[in-house]
């Protein structure tokens, strides 16, 4: 059991996850579930970033994968949109896996253009292909509403779509790095050529984690495109896949439950934050609140002080915190590295 | 161990931090107070779309002057927008927050095709008004039987394209046309609208090029394939930057096609002259059309809907700059918001509202026309006929200044 | 064959462009590991600066242009001291993300200050061309070119002869070595990010009058210098150099040329180019591989 994790750790996760819609308004539960979509989507970031060492400015993509899946089956093929989850992320999974075999003979900034070119091949075949895509236009879903039997307010629906998803993909995750396959990832990213010294093949590791970080991807952008009910290029543009890498970086790469930051953080700062925080200076200095930019200048520095205060992020500032006595400190502490090179 | 629970309890007390917030109470009518009435809608503030930022400041600029003056039916009007950076997805998020959070009364000018389509069947389930979206896309006028909620304002992209088709025909019909065009909707309404108003005359476009907006180097190859083809008319059908730079390229090129059209969008005297100072030699006698006053032009200053809006920017919008023609929209359409909820009397409701917008006679003939309109332009809707405003007038590029021409042209139904 | 040459010249221009942001790209690079996504943030900063020493006029002043390399040069090193320096001992891809915030509100400081509006910003070069053979080569062009290149000459000469220079060419290649020997590493790294931002200056004062003055003017230049530097083996300043123009040159014959790819694809199809050229030459064309120890 502790392969997956801290059982008890993960029962208060559920408990939360459980009381949050009776706790929070539709709108803001409608906000949660986009957290426990992003959730998905950093941990499978953080296994290809964090715990493998191979960084990525595309992933993105793969959640555009993922959502155009689910669209397409939906929309021209009528199938019922929950079923079409796992459909994403194994077509995401399977072209991440395509597009990892080649990836894996890049390092470093080098990688970073190959994944870098992801996102834009992505958007341009989109518009290429409009009859099988949509085009610009792009294509609407059907709206939010509660299915099987059960009669709810629609963001409640989606909340639980999202979270039961979400708390299948934890501990999966868990398993994948806590297992001789994360081990061999963990390798990798510590020292190639130790790695390859000891017998595990580098390539065929790095190609793997490559998949299923698209696999997990895949997954969030089949929720995404529920939850958004359209999709077009502009809902994919290279923002997302950095803001993705923010999010690993903010929760702290090679941490998992620091993902829940990180996904809090995607979810809230441009939406719901960045214009509370606004509205709070404009009342000390008069600053015009909708003037364009604020929101930006707003986002990044709010972005940088979390750097600086938590430069190994939210994990690593618990760790922090939690390493203090020497009798709870652990053994295996996933190691505070330098996930690879940009 | 410690540090997962660290994580997992600090994460539950940012979740609860975050969620605190709690939305406005609904009232019977949802953003209807004794006191105010409250409008949303979403803005590019920032990323490749943000130009557009000054539409909605003309809007609050022209509600804060009718509440000055005692709002509406005693009620003030509480204007608030959103940065969705041209994002769809943001944009249905923040739609979310204004419906089920802040319960605003209607959704008022949202900007751009595609975030406005991502909206559309999620506000009309909710019967929540999206009222005067800020794009031409056809859809948005034409499709109002499926989309009882949703209506559009200004003049639609294919009945502008097909004006500029029906001057061909009428002015110019020995030309040989080159095309310019944006591969999207926008620009392929334009096209769809120009071969319509050709009608029999449509083998005249000797070439249409297109380019993607995304494609961020200028359109080169397009202008020199216009070039090479020996077109003498030259139509651009594009978004303000690709616009100027194929006026300049062309000039680069040596190619000095006798007539240029250009759509209205990138058609702004602003606009045009950046072209001309970036050395364009082809951007004089330009053609375009035109529905609003336009503030860069000194002819309108004697009116007394320009000399109104001036007094309104001064005062409510004092940093803005009055002389770019987006505040000017914004104010326009403001004034037939304010228009309609006065209609509404003392109990205002969505459904009133939407009853009000599908049936407007805002006409010279009624000597109650939209004064920031050009004169004799009105806003009108009638059973089947939801297109607001349809009338628009040719105007020329003279002397850094667009100068209407002639009459009024419809781009659909009869001239009113 | 005329439109062979003029879209080889007009390729050059924009390879040129591409080629010094790449250029400013590698410097930093070099010294640091770290890869400055701000510098097209930067590059649109200062340019809007030159715009706003011209008094927002529509001619182009020389003195504005070097006080702007001035003002690059200083606020680089200063942006390097207080916003990246307190991150020195964090991990290399926190430092990355410090430069995404650092792009992040660059652009939104810019279009807070100017407004977003599309601005026009005068080209110091005239907008014909000279006609030779039929081809149409742009004035902006070869002016654009010269620039550049004079600018990157300049560059060189600095760091081949002048003892700073060399200090800075130590402290890069061996950071512990060059402190033991005096140099304070530190304030080598702030210059380093001076002349970058000099440099990303001169590439956005030639763009704009092109591409017209927005805050989101260089995103896409960036992209390209990305993948110039990157082509050129990002330890390279020659490299940077010749990845920037031959990407251009290969943008703009792509367009030309191969009719299937339509203007949606052309980017994407480029940048697989430049996979494939990577696949033969993993660290690029002017790169050595570092085969690194345990």
């Amino acid at each position: 059991m502790k392969r997956l994790g801290n059982p008890i750790a993960f029962g208060v996760l559920v408990l939360a996850v459980i009381a949050a819609p009776f706790i929070f308004s539709n709108y803001r539960t409608y906000q949660l579930a986009f957290v426990g979509l992003y959730l998905v989507a950093l941990l499978g970031l953080d296994i290809l970033t964090g715990f493998t060492g191979q960084i990525s400015l595309g992933h993105g993509a793969f959640m555009g994968i993922g959502a155009y899946t689910t669209t397409i089956l939906v929309v021209d093929h009528g199938v019922r949109d929950i079923w079409t989850i796992p459909l994403g992320g194994v077509v995401a999974g399977i072209i991440g896996l395509a597009f990892g075999i080649p990836a894996t003979r890049f390092a470093g900034p080098y990688l970073a253009l190959a994944t870098f070119a992801i996102p834009l091949a992505f958007i341009g075949i989109l518009k290429r292909y409009p009859d099988f895509t949509g085009g610009n236009v792009g294509k609407n879903l059907p709206q939010l509403h509660s299915q099987l039997g059960w009669h709810t307010n629609p963001s409640i629906w989606f909340y639980v779509v999202c979270w039961v998803v979400a708390l299948v993909m934890l501990p999966l995750a868990f398993v994948i790095v806590r297992g001789r396959f994360g081990r061999a990832m963990r390798s990798v990213r510590d020292s190639e050529i130790a790695a390859a010294a000891n017998g595990v093949s580098t390539a065929g590791v790095k190609t793997l984690a490559f998949g299923i970080s698209a696999f997990f991807c895949g997954v969030a952008g089949s929720l995404y495109a529920i939850g958004i009910t359209y999709v077009n290029p502009d809902t994919f543009p290279i923002d997302l896949s950095i803001l993705l890498l923010v999010g690993i970086v903010l929760g702290g790469a090679g941490s998992l439950y620091g993902m829940l930051f990180g996904a809090l953080f995607v979810e809230f700062i441009r939406i719901s934050w960045g214009p509370a925080l606004l509205n709070l200076f404009s009342r000390v200095h008069h600053i015009d609140t909708h003037a364009p930019g604020s929101g930006l200048v707003v986002y990044g520095v709010v972005l940088l002080l979390v750097l600086y205060a938590a430069p190994a992020g939210a994990a690593g500032l618990a760790r922090g915190l939690a390493g203090r006595p020497a009798f709870l400190r652990r053994k295996e502490d996933p190691s505070l590295s330098d996930p690879g090179l940009v | 161990m410690r540090k997962t629970f660290l994580l997992i309890v600090a994460a539950l007390a940012v979740t609860a931090v975050v969620g605190a917030t709690a939305g406005a109470r609904p009232t019977a009518t949802p953003g209807v107070t004794a006191k105010s009435i409250l409008l949303e809608g979403t803005y590019p503030l920032s990323g490749p779309a943000s130009g557009y930022a000054p539409i909605p400041v003309g809007m609050g600029a022209y509600f804060s002057y009718v509440n000055a003056k005692g709002g509406v039916n005693g009620r003030k009007i509480n204007w608030h927008y959103e940065d969705d950076g041209y994002n769809p997805a943001n944009t249905v998020q923040i739609t979310h927050k204004f419906v089920e959070q802040d319960h605003a009364f209607a959704l008022v000018g949202g900007l751009g095709t595609e975030p406005q389509l991502a909206v559309r069947q999620y506000l009309n389930d909710n019967k929540v008004p999206q009222l005067f979206v800020a794009t031409g896309a056809t859809t948005f006028d034409r499709d109002y039987v499926q989309y009882p909620w949703t209506i559009g304002w200004q003049p639609d992209y294919e009945a502008e394209g097909s004006i500029y088709g029906k001057y061909v025909v009428a002015n110019m019909p020995n030309a040989k046309i080159g095309i310019l065009y944006q591969n999207d909707s926008y620009g392929n309404d334009y096209l769809r609208g120009f071969k319509a108003g050709l009608r029999s005359h449509q083998s005249q476009i000797i070439t249409a090029q297109p380019y993607d907006l995304s494609a961020t180097t200028p359109p080169a190859v397009q202008m020199a394939k216009i070039k090479a083809s020996g077109a003498d008319t030259l139509v651009l059908f594009a978004t303000p930057t690709p616009t100027i730079q194929a006026y300049v390229i062309g000039t680069k090129l040596g190619y000095k096609p006798a007539n240029v059209i250009t759509n209205s969008v990138s058609a702004t005297d602003a606009f045009l002259t950046i072209a001309e100072k970036s050395g364009s030699d082809i951007v004089e006698g330009s053609l375009s059309v035109e529905y609003t006053l336009d503030p860069a032009n000194p002819i309108y200053n004697k009116l007394a809907g320009m000399k109104l809006y001036r007094s309104i920017m001064a005062k409510y919008a004092p940093k803005a700059n009055a002389n770019d023609g987006l505040n000017l929209y914004g104010v326009a359409k403001a004034w037939n918001v304010v228009q309609l909820l006065t209609k509404l009397g003392k109990n205002p409701t969505r459904a009133g509202l939407m009853a009000a917008a599908r049936k407007m006679t805002f006409s010279p003939g009624k000597k109650n026309a939209n004064p920031f309109l050009l004169q004799g332009v009105s806003t009108f809707t009638k059973g089947s006929f939801q297109y607001p405003i349809t009338q628009v007038k040719l105007v020329k590029y003279v002397n850094h200044v667009f100068q209407p021409q002639g009459k009024l042209f419809a781009g659909r139904g009869a001239l009113r | 064959m005329q439109t062979f040459f003029q879209t080889l010249t007009t390729g050059l221009s924009d390879g040129s462009i591409y080629g010094s942001l790449a250029l400013a790209l590698v410097l930093i690079y070099k010294a640091t590991e770290v890869i400055n996504f701000a510098q097209g943030e930067m590059a649109m900063f200062t340019t809007y600066i030159a715009w706003a020493l011209m008094g927002h006029g529509s001619t182009f002043e020389w003195w504005a242009f070097f006080a702007t390399l001035g003002i690059a040069f200083v606020g680089g090193a200063a942006l390097q001291q207080t916003v990246i320096r307190p991150l020195e001992r964090a991990s290399v891809l926190t430092a990355v993300m410090a430069t995404i915030a650092l792009l992040v509100i660059l652009n939104g400081l810019a279009a807070w200050i100017w407004s977003p509006q599309l601005q026009f910003f005068p080209s110091p070069f005239p907008t014909s061309s000279w006609v030779i053979g039929g081809v149409h080569i742009s004035k902006q062009d070869a002016g654009t070119f010269g620039v550049v290149m004079a600018c990157v000459l300049i560059l060189w000469l600095f760091f081949r002869f002048t003892k700073l220079g060399l200090a800075m060419r130590a402290g890069a290649l061996n950071p512990g070595a060059a402190r033991l020997m005096g140099v304070r590493a530190s304030w080598l790294l702030a210059l380093g990010w001076g002349f970058a931002a000099a440099l990303g200056a001169v590439s956005g004062m030639m763009v704009a009058p092109t591409v017209f003055l927005t805050p989101n003017m260089m995103q896409a230049v960036l992209i390209y210098a990305f993948a110039a530097a990157i082509l050129g083996g990002l330890e390279s300043p020659v490299g940077a150099i010749a990845g920037g123009l031959s990407l251009g040159v290969l943008l703009n014959m792509l367009g030309e040329y191969v009719h299937p790819v339509t203007t949606e694809l052309r980017l994407p199809v480029a940048l697989g180019i430049l996979l494939v050229v990577l696949l033969v030459k993993p660290a690029g064309l002017f790169g050595r591989v570092v085969v690194r120890r345990v």
